[in-house]
């Protein structure tokens, strides 16, 4: 079994007095003590002018309604460019509902997933930028992975 | 100017045979992807019951904006979890003394609240929601 801890801090000074979050957790298989011990390993994908949207992660490729974390990052450093992260067959733009939010450059999410729906990454299209990603799976379909 | 900066580091020595798993990065969060900090924020600490759906928030604020949450389930049972989703759109499962933490654009105005609901028995989590800009309700809902 595989132990994987993750920590998160956050400190904001937007109240008068500074807010500071500090939380760990070692990832958990569904309803279990035991840990989650399989990952789709860490993945780094180009969005330019050619790919401006695509699926990260395959939700065939992962048993259904498991607690799966799925961590994504913006690796650009500027802050003005952005993806739209979906939870959608396809690659989903601004009004729809299944977008989950904007990851702009730096930026970072990691969240539980069911594994039900596939993942996906649109791009703004203004410039080439990197989207890193990995997921820490409570179960993969072995055919498919 | 506010400024709220978000760290994760995530790590393992044998997720990955003969390759240690190390994740660190950190962002300072904006307004809509410019260089003002995000100036609205709310918390709480809630329990629901197993079956119920709570909305964590309701879709007053920025449509398509850049706001952020984060939630933990501070529920110790094993078998209790939270599913967390958009709307009736449900994407995944937060065990017990797990946290999440994602970028949220409130997407379509009523149709994308963040919506939790309590399995196996009752749970207990705190949030923590940072908005770039928000509306406050004119009347009880």
């Amino acid at each position: 079994m595989a132990t994987i801890n993750a920590s998160i801090s956050i400190s904001s000074n937007i109240m008068n007095y500074p807010t500071s979050i500090n939380k760990s957790m070692t990832m958990k298989k569904l309803t279990s003590c035991h840990g989650i011990d399989e990952t789709t390993g860490l993945r780094t994908k180009k969005f330019g002018e050619v790919t401006t949207a695509a699926v990260i992660v395959e939700h065939d490729e992962l048993t259904d309604d498991k607690a799966h974390m799925v961590y994504v990052r913006n690796t650009t450093s500027a802050k003005d460019g952005f993806f739209y992260i979906a939870y959608n067959a396809s690659a989903a733009g601004p009004t729809t509902t299944e977008v989950i939010g904007k990851l702009y450059g730096g930026d970072w999410m990691l969240f539980p997933y069911n594994g039900n729906v596939n993942i996906t990454a649109a791009s703004d299209g203004r410039a080439e930028r990197v989207l890193e990603y990995m997921v820490f799976a409570d179960g993969i379909v072995a055919t498919k992975g | 100017m506010a400024t709220t900066t978000a760290t994760v580091s995530i790590s393992s020595r044998d997720l990955q045979p003969g390759n240690t798993l190390s994740i660190n990065a950190s962002s300072t969060l904006m307004k809509s992807g410019l260089t003002t900090g995000l100036e609205l924020m709310e918390m709480g600490n809630h329990s629901i019951a197993t079956g119920t759906e709570f909305n964590l928030s309701s879709a007053l604020g920025e449509v398509n904006g850049s706001h952020y949450v984060y939630i933990c389930n501070t529920t110790s049972n094993d078998e209790y979890y939270l599913e967390w989703g958009l709307h009736d759109t449900m994407i995944g499962n937060l065990n017990s003394g797990q946290w999440m933490f994602i970028p949220w654009n409130n997407a379509v105005t009523t149709d994308s609240e963040i919506e939790i609901e309590a399995k196996n028995g009752t749970c207990t989590f705190e949030y923590a929601i940072f908005k770039t800009a928000w509306t406050l309700p004119t009347a009880a809902s």
